[in-house]
């Protein structure tokens, strides 16, 4: 595979594969940590969904709403539905691409569950 | 379609990676017994994939002469001779581990450095040589981020992070003369930027060189530092050599060099030439200087293989006088289009020997539609055969990339997917050579869109994206305003939908039972709604590859099995009925034939009774037009 091969295919992999284009959507360049409740899972093709409710600054509750890979991104590194459905109620850490409307809303980077298990969704999402 | 080889690779490549690995495996096998049954099934597969597409580098001059072959044999990305001649940066996919990692090869010794080992996923990219040949830069992603790093070539000592991306497919591409910077570009649909990073300080903040609308790969600094190199993709996908002032307030470029490229562009180490590889693999040589200003002469051709289906080139020296080459594993191949019968019988040859995708059949099985590609621009375009003459109709000739195509249900029109300006849609072109293209739908911005089918009536298409299967009416005049109905939307991969012949059932793949590996299934299907309805019936047992196809009886149905232990291809067809009821009999086989070859869902005829592939044979000598090994001087 020649150098622009390489490049055309992996520009191809995060364009093609991806069911739409993350960066018009997303700021990677805006980081966004949240430790909160996942209180929901959405889990189905072409992206998954979760909601997680933060504790912001002032003390209220802030629900965000994630986008994640596929769920077979998931499955195929023996991560499933159970495993964040029975994460309900517990807390994770989310790394995310903030969304360029600046609402409450991201894009996976990782996703740490209650176990301490760490799903990286990059380089797909980042 | 025309196109160059490369962007087609690319979409043969990522068709394969939205299909993905196939492991084995069985529901009803305890966890542990099925974890050891889907990893023996993807050593099975990788086996294949190395066997399949390794290949060791190779060095020829400019005459043609093979000056060496170093390493083993390796499934190899990129590659970058260092300056000094000595040696070469290799990235080295691990097929089990699924990353890839960078290795110094010495090219005398052969002897191997290893400088980096990834996490399993991750993976680096972009191996560049500091000037005096001692350090190595690169990107890589270590715990989900990106990165540009540094690292001694000999291994020696830590690697150094000198920049953070943001975001992630970096291009980093060279490290100019004077050891002070590196340049790199970032493209995605929204265009392409380059960029150079400062290495001193301990600040490494980018400078923007330019930003433009068209995505752009490869900076590379003239000997001088004074100019860059670069390609930019255009809106067609076609590649060009440009060069620019890294000072744009020094004025003057861009300036085009080239007349289509499938290589990043490398300065020779005075300045005075620019080398690259055209589309028909030729290195090509153009006689440029950067002093007092950029001036450059048309392209000539330094080096021209001799094979009638060229290997990649992969680098070229900076004096212009070795490139670096990976061969292809089996050596330079043709494909023969050959009609078998259901016993896998050699029916009849259809047409010369060329580069083909896989054939399909014409609802009335007269013709064929194929995609050639032309071995000297190594672009590709729609073609149709006439099976009883051999005579073919060229139907695209423009370089947009185009994919899964297939025939209307009347045969008067092909229909494909194409990306333009970084969006999927469905366009369709009379099959008989004559009026132009008409667009038919326009998918969600970005996505990816593949066209499986043409409902009975012609009324609606059939497609996928992101394991969703949509059904979309044509309805109305305006192609723009049309909308897709989500037909299957599982948390699977649902894919390749075909409606059988009374309309009423959707013949589809999913990996529902276990990840990346497809079965066969069918679903009933209401094409007044576009849904699917809830009782699934399972076809194959042991996977599916693709090539879905129904009987026009609608009383068969046929798909390409799996095969984990060799390149045949599995045939595959199981006696189905839908009235009063869907019900299958169990899959047989009905032939196999040896590749690795390919199938698609035109492969078999209407009644079922004749199948077509496009057969590996051996690429015989150039044809006399083409020139030989070319012996031109250096400018």
């Amino acid at each position: 595979m020649n150098v622009l091969l390489a490049l055309a295919f992996a520009m191809f992999a995060t364009e093609g594969v991806a069911h739409h284009n993350m960066t018009a959507t997303f700021d990677f360049n805006d980081r966004v940590s949240l430790t909160g409740t996942l209180t929901k899972v959405d889990w189905r093709n072409p992206h998954t969904y979760m909601t997680v409710e933060v504790k912001g600054a002032n003390g209220a509750v802030e629900t965000w709403l994630i986008e994640g890979p596929a769920p077979s991104f998931f499955r195929i590194r023996d991560f499933g539905k159970a495993d964040f459905e029975g994460s309900i109620g517990k807390t994770v850490k989310v790394e995310l691409s903030r969304a360029r409307d600046k609402s409450r809303s991201g894009l996976i980077r990782t996703f740490e569950l209650p176990t301490g298990k760490v799903i990286s969704a990059c380089p797909q999402n980042c | 379609m025309k196109n160059s080889g490369w962007v087609a690779s690319l979409f043969a490549a990522a068709v394969c990676l939205a299909q993905g690995p196939v492991p084995a495996g069985n529901e009803a096998k305890p966890a542990d017994e099925k974890a050891k049954a889907v990893s023996e099934a993807k050593a099975k597969q990788n086996a294949r994939r190395f066997e399949n597409s390794a290949t060791i580098i190779t060095f020829v001059d400019r005459y043609g002469k093979l000056t060496g072959r170093l390493g083993e044999r390796a499934l190899y990305d990129q590659t970058a001779l260092s300056p000094d001649g000595k040696r070469i940066a290799v990235i080295k996919e691990d097929l089990p581990n699924e990353s890839a990692d960078l290795f110094i090869l010495d090219v005398e010794t052969g002897a191997s450095t290893r400088l980096t080992t990834s996490a399993k996923t991750e993976f680096v990219m972009g191996p560049v040589w500091s000037p005096d040949s001692k350090r190595i830069a690169y990107t890589t992603i270590r715990s989900g981020q990106e990165g540009i790093y540094l690292r001694a070539a000999n291994g020696e000592g830590p690697e150094e992070q000198v920049y953070k991306n943001p975001g992630a497919f970096l291009n980093l591409s060279d490290w100019s003369a004077d050891g002070r910077f590196l340049a790199f570009a970032k493209s995605d649909l929204k265009g392409g930027n380059l960029y150079t990073l400062p290495l001193s300080g301990t600040e490494h903040n980018p400078a923007e060189v330019v930003h433009s609308e068209l995505r752009m790969f490869e900076p590379r600094f003239s000997p001088d530092g004074r100019y860059l190199s670069y390609i930019v993709l255009d809106q067609a996908n076609k590649a060009e050599v440009f060069v620019r002032p890294v000072d744009s307030a020094a004025g003057g470029g861009p300036w085009q060099i080239s007349d289509g490229a499938s290589s990043p562009a490398f300065w020779r180490r005075d300045g005075k030439a620019l080398f690259y590889v055209a589309r028909d693999q030729s290195v090509m040589s153009s006689e440029v200087s950067t002093s007092p200003a950029f001036t450059f002469k048309k392209p000539e051709v330094l080096y021209r293989q001799q094979s009638a289906v060229p290997d990649n080139i992969a680098y070229i020296s900076a004096d212009g006088d070795r490139f670096v080459v990976l061969p292809r594993p089996r050596g330079p191949q043709l494909q023969q289009i050959t009609i078998f019968n259901r016993e896998g019988q050699m029916v009849k040859k259809v047409g010369e020997p060329a580069r083909y995708s896989p054939p399909a059949f014409s609802p009335d099985a007269t013709r064929l539609l194929v995609t050639k590609m032309d071995l000297k621009t190594s672009q590709q375009d729609l073609w149709t055969i006439d099976i009883a003459t051999g005579k073919s109709t060229q139907i695209t000739k423009d370089t947009f990339p185009r994919i899964s195509a297939i025939w209307s249900r009347d045969g008067r029109h092909v229909l494909y997917s194409s990306m333009r300006n970084g969006d999927f849609g469905i366009y369709r072109i009379p099959s008989d050579g004559t009026g132009s293209e008409e667009f038919l739908f326009q998918y969600t911005p970005g996505a990816g869109l593949v066209l499986s089918d043409v409902s009975p009536d012609g009324k609606s298409l059939i497609c996928e994206s992101g394991g969703v299967i949509l059904t979309v009416p044509l309805t109305g005049s305006d192609a723009k305003a049309r909308t897709a109905i989500e037909t299957l939307r599982e948390e699977f991969d649902d894919s390749t939908g075909r409606v059988s012949p009374d309309g009423r059932f959707l013949l589809f793949r999913s990996d529902e039972k276990q990840a990346e590996r497809f079965e066969v299934y069918v679903r009933p299907f209401d094409p007044s709604t576009g849904k699917a309805g809830e009782q699934k019936w399972q076809i194959s047992k042991d996977g599916a590859a693709a090539m879905l196809h129904w009987r026009n009886d609608g009383k068969e149905v046929f798909f390409r099995g799996l095969d984990l232990d060799s390149n045949d291809l599995r045939v595959m067809a199981a006696e189905v009925s839908t009235s009063p009821a869907f019900h299958t009999d169990a899959p047989k086989m009905l032939f196999k034939l040896p590749g690795p070859l390919s199938g698609t869902l035109g492969s078999v005829t209407s009644d079922g009774q004749q199948f077509v592939f496009a057969i590996n044979v051996p690429a015989g000598k150039p044809d006399a037009n083409t020139p030989t090994a070319d012996s031109r001087h250096l400018p």
